[in-house]
Formats: structure tokens, C-alpha cells, sequence
């Protein structure tokens, strides 16, 4: 490698993301007027330049890099305003000056992360390196216990943080180009001092092998410039580039590149040296004031403090004087030549906030975050899905910042149906964005899990909180692969989804999504796959899923679907998956005791459709239940609660009820079987079963006719069916059971020689056992 | 040192205020400051931070020990306040090191502490501007000789600080009267017709207590004379012990009574005001009942300071367990009858299980709970 001719060539090392830098490096740019700019970042994304450097661009923005043969990769490498590498970018345009990016290509650097994940955090916080940290693992970040040395280094130095070293030697100073350059090259070194990822090394030799080839090229050393992380440059000056090291780069995956909007909360999370900073607000407002540190502080006091009045707290402009007179004395007395956010925190604690540091970091603190969110050029650089978001978003003026924003939508107009099939698009399309927080008037329903499906075709009102973020931008390109408009992705992953469905459950589920998405295709194609389903299918649970979901489509309509089968296909259907489920009961439930919890669900889906759905052939399910209650080969808790269920439909009298029960409950049934079909009778409404002192009667002659040992074996089932009733239902139970025995004397008498008896053996007892003499209490 | 043995001779005074204390430290800063002073300062601002948090190498020979042990930045933005035209406040929990502060911060930049008013519910605007000796008035009638100024009309009649101990005691009226001196610095004796003006160097530090009950709220025309300055309560327990230690050797010192504690029982009676602060033990594992006193670094320099002169006068001659149990009962349990359980079932569930000098310290206060 020719390092004589590298060290002509004009080097400008930078941190990422330092207006300092910026500013130093703009007048440095002016002087050596280079022809070719070359740029610390992917060496693919230099067609990309025209679209950063576009009038319309306003950053932040980010490069996106992410792997188009379907893994889940990406990589972000973003750019603020007053990032140095932006600014050159945009020097170079504004000069005629070529520009190009020099370092590795996307694929390779995703390639490298897929290796050793999180290798390029790390080396953000120990070695101060290019921004290429995945944007996307912030979880990762958290994992990191190691101090770094840059944070050693600063409290060795009697800060606090690094990050106020850095502000106090690097950004506030006004330094010339003379003196900056062989500082930050200084502070590199003591970066590289340490132990240095092969990694970096291998982007050396990439980075010199390029630089070299454009000198080659034909352009002049000196009149090319080089503006890369001050490591790289401190390295290239240093001449320890070993052009070997290239080889040893992974192979690139295959990957494409485009420029999407970024935002400020995200650049603030990326922690550490080259990756972030930590109020980009705040150094917006220094790169817009000519780094101008207490024009800065000044203005942000001022934000303070008008945001302190809008919360309804007293915050003079006396006070704003006073605190920015704080900082600067601050900063003197700390030999700084300008407050830097330390000196701005500490002046509004104790001047704005009279000493409280609550509401500074309850929501003060966030405005030096900021929450912009940067702008692409339309042009270019966005894919039709990014271009659909962003009309629709726009259009239907649903919130387009960096922070939660909550708001109702009233499913009554085609307008807000329409926001709300959007919504349901990107939920089921899997891009972050918007989370159902509820139904805005009832906080019962709710949760994410209940975003869509059934629940979602009776909602009237929808409370949606939506915040974009970058990973939406990120998610809508990737997506891309998928179709190229939001109905052509949600319809492909739904597709997705029922190829891979088992039963009609599943695809009832696929089919209810796609109602609430507006997807007709895979309405008509649901619609089949249920019914090809519905036909071989033999699990029951399933079926009466099925038919639920179908029963609220056929009441509530596929009017969001425009769907071209209409409605009467979905009620055909309904019937026949009802029908079928019918069939399907008795075979059902002669089950396994363990399997009979999910067909215990069923039975009650089934019979919850029966009422509610007019077409549902509700005497066949009747006919079905007494064949339950009478069959004696069937499962006992199936039989209890269908004997349950045509009670409260009032099928069944009560007399009848009471006979019923007395017949399951006597002393020739097995005890266990006689429990469990106690449990399935009390799953109902216990309320309205315990009422009857006939059925009462029937529980309480069982009961007492239990012998002992019998009695043990069942009481776990016993408790278990009558763990189910709440204290209203016990105290009913209670009083017919004394109605019953005529015993409202006796009992008095019996509980109060119960409770003497358990005062004396409570005393060494365990609390444990107490409760189990309670439980027992109850049950006598 | 021989000035310390006559003047302990002389039965010197209980305590001496900060200024004749540090004096030394004080000198020799002063002539070692080349530094810019702010007009009317002493000290030029680095020093005075000096001064307060110490330095690890003697400056002109003298050493400087740190005389609040906490956060730099803190004594950072009291010092830049007080080189504005705004007042200090300084709030926090009793026992924080307020006072402390207020005096040293004095004695550094004006040269005194002494300037003085505390706050108290009796307090009138005659403590805070002037009052008259009426035999003169009467006499002469109203003189510049009748004239009693207040400590803070003298500080600002010389340039120094005033310091105004507890403002949240007085009344919201009184409190009031602080407004035109701070904003218009100048105090006026209508019946001389003559107004008193501040000289250059005068600046008032408060404290106000944020824990104590019927405390009269400041109003914000007055909160707006101040920047305010939280003085936390020491969260590190080594830090305390260290605060804790030298801050009871001192006072030995200065009463000339007591024997030194061992180490093992200052660090048992701070991990027990930790832990009682907090309501958790240490490890995190244990709940226990937070008492209604302030478990103050201050009350543990006292709880410490007390037991070691129960040693010397009515004990073996060294501090025990014994004596600790003592003053810490007298300390923790004083307005609530709850606070005697809180402390009882702390030794029961805490103290009980752990070994060494907790063991004998449970033991110890067992018999002096007993109730």
C-alpha cells in the first residue's frame, strides 16, 4: 500500500453526529476546495448521495441498508444536520465537487453482524467508530456492562460523564481547522491505544484501498478529501493499515439500500461514542447558531420556560435571565468556554424548577431530545409502500411524529371505517405503528391480543395509540417484497396465513382478518378454506370457533370487506359449519376427562350461536343437548352442562331440572363421574342454578349420601365445581341448604361449636391448614 | 498547636464558628488565590470550592479538609448563584448538611458566618431590617445611634453575606419582607429618611426544611429571589460513614469529652439508618417499617457522638454495643409510640439474624424496648 501517496491525499477526521465538527470542517472545506469528497459510509449507497443532498431532504434521515432474500436484517447509518459527514456531502454538491462513500458495502456490514451480533455496538462504546449500529437492537445496547474507555478517560479528567468532557474540549471551544485536526487525531489514538476490533482493521485497509483508487483515478492526492471517523484517519496517518486485512471481510449478502426519514428520539438512544448523542435538539439548535453554545442554552432556557407556563407553572423571562447567567457562571467556574447540557440541566433545576429536579426529568428533559422527524425527498428514495403510508397518514391526519399519540375512531362513516382498515392492515401487515388501546368508552376490552378477530367486528369505537418511529420506515421497506401497496402485503401475509391453517378455526381467523382489513381476495379465498375445512374437520373446539366467527359476520356484516361473494355466501357457510359442528357433538364428547375443558368451551360457543344467529339451526343444537344430558356414555361434566344450558334457555323445566340432577347425583352413579357432571352443571350460571332449592336439594341429598371414603376421592373434583361459585352464589347455596334441612337454628348452634372447636386447634396451626378447615367450613 | 493548647486553658468557647475554625485553611487559600475575586469575595469562586469539598494536596502547606462530602456540581451551582444578584436557598431533609453549608459558604466567601437570623414562628420584621434601642430613642429620639440593625442590614452595610436559617418557619408575611431587600437591595429607615444600600459582596443564603410539618409555604413572588439548591441525603452508606466518622472526631474535639467508637459500630448504626431509610435491608430481600423520626446523617453524629461519651463516663471505657443501643433508642423513638415498634421489629427480624456486633446490639436493646 502506498502510504506516501495516502498521507497526501487531504485527510479531515470527525466524531459523527458533532456540530464542532461541522463547522470546523466546513471552513476547512472551503480552504482546500478538494474535487472529490469521499465520505465514511457504504461504498453502495453512493447513488444515494443525490437523494441526501436533495432540497427537499431535511434531516435527520438515515441510510437503510437490509437484506432482500427475506432473512430479517438491517442496518441504519443515520445523518443529523449537523453530522459533518451530511454537511460534506452537501459542500461537495454545492461546489461541483464529486462525492462518494468509501466504506464497506451494506451487505458485508450486514454480513458482519450477522456473525457476532452486536459487534458493532460494542465497538461504538469502546472504540469510537462509524454509526453502523443496528438501529434496531436498542435491547442489545442495554447488555453492555463494560465501562468504556472513553469513560474512564473523562472521569480521570475530573468529569462527570464523557459526554461532558467532550462538550467541554471538543464542541465548545471555537477552534480552527489548524488546531482541531491534530486534536481529534490525538484523542484517536488514545482511542486506538486500546485493544481494536479486527473489524475496524479490515474497514482500514477497505477504506485506503479506495481512497487510493480514486488518486488512481486520476484526481490530484491533494485535491481529494477524506472526512471518515478520526480512528480510521488516525490509523491512515499512522500508516498500521494492512491491506491483507480486506480478505478477510465476509462474503455480501444480498441486499439493497435506500434513505429513509429518522428522528431524533431514536438518535438519541444509540448510546456511546460514535453512535449517538445525547440531545440532538439541543446540538440542532448549536449547529443553526454557528455552535454558538449559550445562543443554544438560551434558546432551549426559553423552551423551558414556555413549556413550564403552558403546564401552568410560574417562569418569568427574569427567571430564563437568571438561569442563563447560571449556566454561564457555570461553565466559567468549570474553565468551560461555554455551558454544555450539564450546565443547562443544573441552571434550570435550580433557577426554573426552585430546586426540583422532577419536572426536568418528568418532561422538560425531553425537548433538548427533541422529536423531529426528518424528511426524504419525494423523488426518490421512497418505495410506493413508504409513499401509501405517509398520503394516507397525511391524509387521514393521523399522527405523524416520534411520540405516542392516542385518538378514537367512531366506526360510523366511511372515513374513519377507512382509517381504521388502514390501521388493521399495518397491525396484520406486521409494520410498528399503531396499537389498539381499546374501544375508547369501555376499558374491558383491549390488549393486543384482542386487536383484531371477533372483538374487532363489534366494535362501534376503536381508541388507537400510534407513534412512528424509524422502524416503521424500515418495516414498509422491507415489506416491499411482499407486495407494492398495503392491500397487496396484508393480503399476502393473510395468504400466508392460510396455507399454513390446520383447521377452520384458523381459517375462520384468516377470514375475520380479512374483513377487518378489507381484503376481498382472501375473503373469497377464506370463505373456501373454511368450507373445504369445515368438511374433514373433526375437532369440535374448532369447528364452533368457526362457526362464532362466522355467526358475527353474518350479523355484523362484511360491508368493510366490498367483498364480491356477499353476504349470503358467508351465511351458507355459517349454516353448514354449524350444521357440521352439530354432528360432531356426541363424538365429541365422549372425550378423554383431560381433553374435555376445550369441549366444554365449545359446547357453550355452540349454544351462544344457537340464540344469537336467527339461521342457525338452533332445534338441531337442542336436540344435540338433551342427547347429551340423557347419554350416559358421553363425558359426565358434558352431560351436566348441557343439562345446565337448556335450563337457562328454558327448555327444560325446573321440576325437570330437579329430577335430572337427583338421577346424576344418586347413589348409583359413581361419585367422580356425579362430581364432574356437577362441574359441568355449575360452569353455566351458577347464580340462577343455586337459586332452585330443587336443584339444591338433589346437591344436598348427594352430598350427604356419600359414604367417607368415597367422599375423599371426590372432593377434589367437588371443590374444584364449586371453587367456581362466588360468594353471592355461596351465600344462596347457603341459605337453601339451611331451607332445605330446616336449619337456620340448628346451624347457628353447629357453626358457633365449629368455631370454638377451631379456635383451639387453629392455635398450632399453620395458616395453611387453617384455610383448609375454612374451605371445609364452606362446604358443610 | 500551642495556640490550641492555651486556648483550651482559657476554657475556649463551645464552638467556634467556621471562620476561626478554618482559619488557617482559610489564610492560606486566600494568599495562594490568583484567581479573579468577585467584588466584595474573600475568595475567588474555585477557591471557595476548594475550600468546601477539600483538596488532596496542602495548598501553602496547609492542608484542606473536605468540609461537605457530596457532589461537586452541587457546591458548583451554589457558589455561581451566589456570585449573582440571586439569593440561595437551600432545601432538603433535616439533617442534610444545610446550615453546614450555609455557614461555610459564609466564612469562605465574606470572611463570617455570623450574620445570622433564624427563622422561627416569633420572627418579626424587626429581626429582618432594624429595630430601635428605645431608651435612646427616647431619649434622643431617632439617632443612627438608636438604630439596632439587623444581621442582615449590617451585612449589607459591609458587603458580606447574611444567612437566613429556616425562612420557612416565619410567617408567609414576614417571609415577604425579604422581597425588596433582595430585588431592590436596599432597606429604608424612614424615620432617619435615609435608605441603607447593600455594598457590593452582600448576598443572603436561606434554608428551609422540607420534611417538618406546619411549615409556612414560601410565596413564588419570593421563591423568584432565589435559585434553589437541593441538598440530598446521602445515598452511599461508605460515603456516610466517612462523614459520619469525621464529623464525631471533631466534635470530640471540640467538647473535649468522649472516647473514639470502633469503626465496626459506626458502620453497624449507618447500615441501620440505611435500612430503616429505606424500608428494605441492604441485600433487598426484607421489608421493614420506615419510623416516623429523621433518620438524619446529623442523628447519626449525635446517636454516635453520644454513646461514646456514655463510654467514657458511665461505661467500660470503650463504646459497646451497649451504649449504641442507648443513644440509638433515644434517637429513633421520639414523638411516636409506632416508632418503638418499628425499631423493635427491626432488631427482631433483621438484627436478630445477623452476627458480630448486631447480635450484641439486639441483645442490647432488647431490655430497653421492652414496652
Amino acid at each position: 500500500m502506498d502510504f506516501a501517496l495516502l498521507s497526501r491525499v487531504r485527510h479531515f477526521p470527525v466524531r459523527h453526529h458533532s456540530p464542532r465538527t461541522t463547522a470546523v470542517l466546513l471552513k476547512w472545506l472551503e480552504r482546500v476546495k478538494p474535487q472529490v469528497v469521499l465520505v465514511e459510509g457504504p461504498c453502495d449507497a453512493t447513488a444515494l448521495v443525490d437523494v441526501l443532498c436533495d432540497a427537499q431532504t431535511r434531516p435527520p434521515v438515515a441510510i437503510l441498508g437490509y437484506r432482500t432474500d427475506g432473512t430479517p436484517s438491517s442496518s441504519l447509518w443515520p445523518f443529523a444536520a449537523y453530522s459533518p459527514e451530511y454537511q460534506a456531502l452537501k459542500w461537495a454538491r454545492a461546489n461541483g465537487a464529486r462525492a462518494e462513500f468509501i466504506d464497506i458495502p451494506v451487505g458485508v456490514s450486514l454480513a458482519v453482524d450477522r456473525q457476532a451480533p452486536g459487534l458493532g455496538l460494542e465497538a461504538e462504546a469502546t472504540e469510537g467508530d462509524a454509526p453502523e449500529a443496528p438501529g434496531m437492537a436498542p435491547a442489545a445496547l442495554e447488555e453492555e456492562p463494560v465501562v468504556p474507555v472513553t469513560e474512564a478517560f473523562a472521569r480521570s479528567h475530573g468529569y462527570r460523564s464523557f459526554e461532558e468532557f467532550w462538550e467541554a474540549s471538543f464542541e465548545a471551544p471555537d477552534w480552527s481547522p489548524e488546531q482541531f485536526q491534530p486534536l481529534l487525531i490525538a484523542w484517536a489514538e488514545v482511542l486506538n491505544a486500546g485493544p481494536r476490533l479486527a473489524y475496524h482493521g479490515q474497514r482500514d485497509a477497505f477504506m485506503a484501498r479506495k481512497v487510493l483508487e480514486v488518486v488512481a483515478g486520476g484526481v490530484a492526492p491533494e485535491k481529494v478529501a477524506v472526512v471518515a471517523g478520526a480512528a480510521h484517519i488516525a490509523a491512515f496517518l499512522a500508516k498500521s493499515v494492512d491491506p491483507a486485512e480486506e480478505a478477510k471481510l465476509p462474503q455480501a449478502g444480498p441486499c439493497a439500500v435506500t434513505v429513509i426519514p429518522y428522528s431524533f428520539p431514536r438518535l438519541s438512544e444509540q448510546l456511546g461514542y460514535g453512535a449517538g448523542n445525547r440531545a440532538p435538539h439541543f446540538y440542532q439548535k448549536a449547529h443553526e447558531a454557528n455552535c454558538d453554545f449559550r445562543r443554544a442554552t438560551l434558546e432551549v432556557l426559553l423552551d423551558f420556560a414556555a413549556h413550564l407556563r403552558m403546564r401552568g407553572f410560574s417562569a418569568s423571562l427574569s427567571d430564563v435571565l437568571e438561569a442563563y447567567r447560571l449556566a454561564v457562571t457555570l461553565s466559567d467556574l468549570r474553565e468551560k468556554s461555554a455551558p454544555g447540557l450539564d450546565e443547562l440541566r443544573e441552571a434550570t433545576v435550580a433557577t426554573l424548577c426552585r430546586g426540583d429536579a422532577t419536572h426536568v426529568d418528568g418532561f422538560l428533559w425531553k425537548s433538548v431530545i427533541g422529536h423531529e422527524v426528518g424528511q426524504v425527498a419525494s423523488r426518490i428514495g421512497q418505495n410506493s409502500l413508504q409513499a401509501e403510508f405517509w398520503r394516507e397518514v397525511g391524509e387521514r391526519r393521523l399522527p405523524r411524529t416520534d411520540s405516542p399519540e392516542t385518538f378514537t375512531l367512531r366506526l360510523n362513516n366511511p372515513v374513519e371505517v377507512g382509517s381504521s382498515v388502514f390501521l388493521h392492515r399495518l397491525r396484520v401487515a406486521g409494520i410498528p405503528y399503531a396499537t389498539l388501546s381499546g374501544t375508547g368508552s369501555s376499558r374491558k376490552q383491549g390488549g393486543e391480543a384482542e386487536a383484531g378477530g371477533y372483538a374487532a367486528l363489534t366494535r362501534v369505537r376503536e381508541a388507537w395509540q400510534a407513534q412512528w418511529t424509524p422502524s416503521t420506515d424500515v418495516a414498509l421497506v422491507e415489506k416491499i417484497v411482499l407486495g407494492d401497496s398495503l392491500e397487496a402485503v396484508t393480503t399476502r401475509v393473510l395468504q400466508e396465513r392460510l396455507t399454513q391453517a390446520k383447521t377452520t378455526a384458523q381459517a375462520a381467523d384468516v377470514l375475520l382478518e380479512s374483513v377487518i382489513t378489507g381484503c376481498s381476495q382472501t375473503v373469497a379465498q377464506a370463505l373456501r378454506v373454511c368450507d373445504a375445512h369445515a368438511a374433514t374437520d373433526a375437532d369440535l373446539p374448532s369447528l364452533a370457533s368457526a362457526a362464532r366467527a362466522l355467526s358475527g359476520l353474518m350479523a355484523y356484516g362484511t360491508s368493510r370487506a366490498h367483498s364480491d361473494v356477499g353476504d349470503e355466501a358467508v351465511a351458507a357457510l355459517g349454516e353448514k359449519t354449524f350444521g357440521r359442528a352439530l354432528l360432531r357433538v356426541r363424538d365429541a364428547s365422549a372425550c378423554a376427562p383431560e381433553a374435555v375443558l376445550p369441549v366444554l368451551d365449545a359446547l357453550r360457543t355452540l349454544h351462544e350461536v344457537a340464540l344469537s344467529q336467527p339461521r342457525a339451526d338452533k332445534e338441531g343444537w337442542f336436540v344435540e343437548a338433551r342427547g347429551l344430558m340423557a347419554s350416559h356414555a358421553v363425558h359426565p361434566a358434558t352431560s351436566g352442562l348441557a343439562t345446565g344450558l337448556l335450563y337457562l334457555a328454558r327448555e327444560l323445566p325446573e321440576a325437570d331440572v330437579a329430577l335430572e340432577v337427583g338421577r346424576r347425583l344418586s347413589a348409583a352413579v359413581e361419585p367422580a363421574d356425579a362430581a364432574a357432571y356437577l362441574e359441568g352443571f355449575l360452569q353455566v350460571n351458577a347464580l340462577v342454578l343455586v337459586k332452585s332449592r330443587d336443584v339444591v336439594k338433589a346437591l344436598d341429598d348427594f352430598l350427604v349420601s356419600v359414604e367417607p371414603e368415597r367422599f375423599r376421592q371426590t372432593l377434589p373434583v367437588l371443590r374444584r365445581a364449586l371453587g367456581a361459585l362466588g360468594a353471592t352464589e355461596r351465600r344462596y347455596l347457603m341459605e337453601n341448604v339451611m331451607g332445605v334441612r330446616q336449619l337456620k337454628d340448628k346451624g347457628r348452634a353447629v357453626k358457633a361449636v365449629l368455631e370454638e372447636k377451631d379456635k383451639a386447634t387453629l392455635k398450632d396451626l399453620s395458616a395453611d391448614l387453617g384455610k383448609a378447615l375454612d374451605d371445609l367450613d364452606d362446604l358443610l | 498547636m500551642s495556640d490550641r493548647v492555651d486556648s483550651v486553658q482559657l476554657m475556649p468557647d463551645i464552638r467556634l464558628p467556621a471562620e476561626a475554625k478554618y482559619k488557617n485553611e482559610l489564610d492560606a487559600l486566600a494568599a495562594h488565590d490568583d484567581k479573579p475575586r468577585p467584588p466584595g469575595w474573600a475568595l475567588s469562586p474555585r477557591a471557595v470550592e476548594t475550600y468546601i469539598l477539600g483538596s488532596p494536596k496542602p495548598v501553602g502547606g496547609v492542608a484542606i479538609t473536605p468540609k461537605y462530602v457530596g457532589d461537586k456540581g452541587l457546591i458548583q451551582v451554589c457558589i455561581a448563584t451566589l456570585a449573582s444578584d440571586r439569593a440561595l436557598m437551600l432545601v432538603g431533609e433535616p439533617g442534610t448538611a444545610k446550615s453546614w453549608l450555609s455557614e461555610h459558604l459564609s466564612a469562605a466567601i465574606s470572611g463570617t458566618s455570623a450574620l445570622v437570623v433564624q427563622g422561627t414562628a416569633g420572627t418579626s420584621e424587626d429581626h429582618i431590617k432594624y429595630s430601635w434601642n428605645y431608651a435612646l430613642l427616647l431619649a434622643q429620639g431617632p439617632t443612627p445611634e438608636a438604630l439596632v440593625p439587623s444581621p442582615i442590614l449590617r451585612a449589607m452595610r459591609t458587603g458580606k453575606f447574611a444567612r437566613f436559617e429556616e425562612v420557612t418557619r416565619t410567617s408567609p408575611e414576614i417571609q415577604d419582607s425579604l422581597i425588596s431587600i433582595l430585588s431592590e437591595k436596599q432597606v429604608s429607615v424612614p424615620e432617619l429618611g435615609e435608605i441603607t444600600s447593600a455594598q457590593r459582596g452582600f448576598n443572603l443564603i436561606a434554608t428551609a426544611n422540607t420534611r417538618d410539618r406546619g411549615v409556612n409555604e414560601m410565596s413564588a413572588a419570593l421563591k423568584r429571589r432565589f435559585n434553589f439548591v437541593t441538598v440530598p441525603v446521602v445515598e452511599d452508606l461508605e460515603q456516610e460513614i466517612q462523614i459520619v466518622t469525621k464529623r464525631e472526631a471533631e466534635l470530640r474535639t471540640d467538647y473535649q469529652v468522649g472516647v473514639p467508637p470502633p469503626e465496626e459500630l459506626s458502620r453497624v448504626l449507618l447500615t441501620l439508618f440505611h435500612e430503616l431509610r429505606k424500608g428494605v435491608t441492604k441485600d433487598g430481600k426484607t421489608k421493614v417499617r420506615t419510623p416516623g423520626a429523621v433518620l438524619s446523617t446529623a442523628e447519626a453524629i449525635s446517636v454516635l457522638f453520644n454513646s461514646s461519651i456514655l463510654a467514657q463516663q458511665f461505661g467500660s471505657g470503650t463504646v459497646t454495643s451497649q451504649e449504641l443501643a442507648a443513644s440509638l433508642v433515644g434517637a429513633v423513638v421520639k414523638e411516636q409510640e409506632d416508632d418503638v415498634k418499628a425499631l423493635r421489629e427491626y432488631m427482631e427480624t433483621v438484627a436478630k439474624s445477623r452476627t458480630g456486633p448486631w447480635k450484641e446490639l439486639y441483645t442490647a436493646s432488647k431490655k430497653l424496648l421492652r414496652g
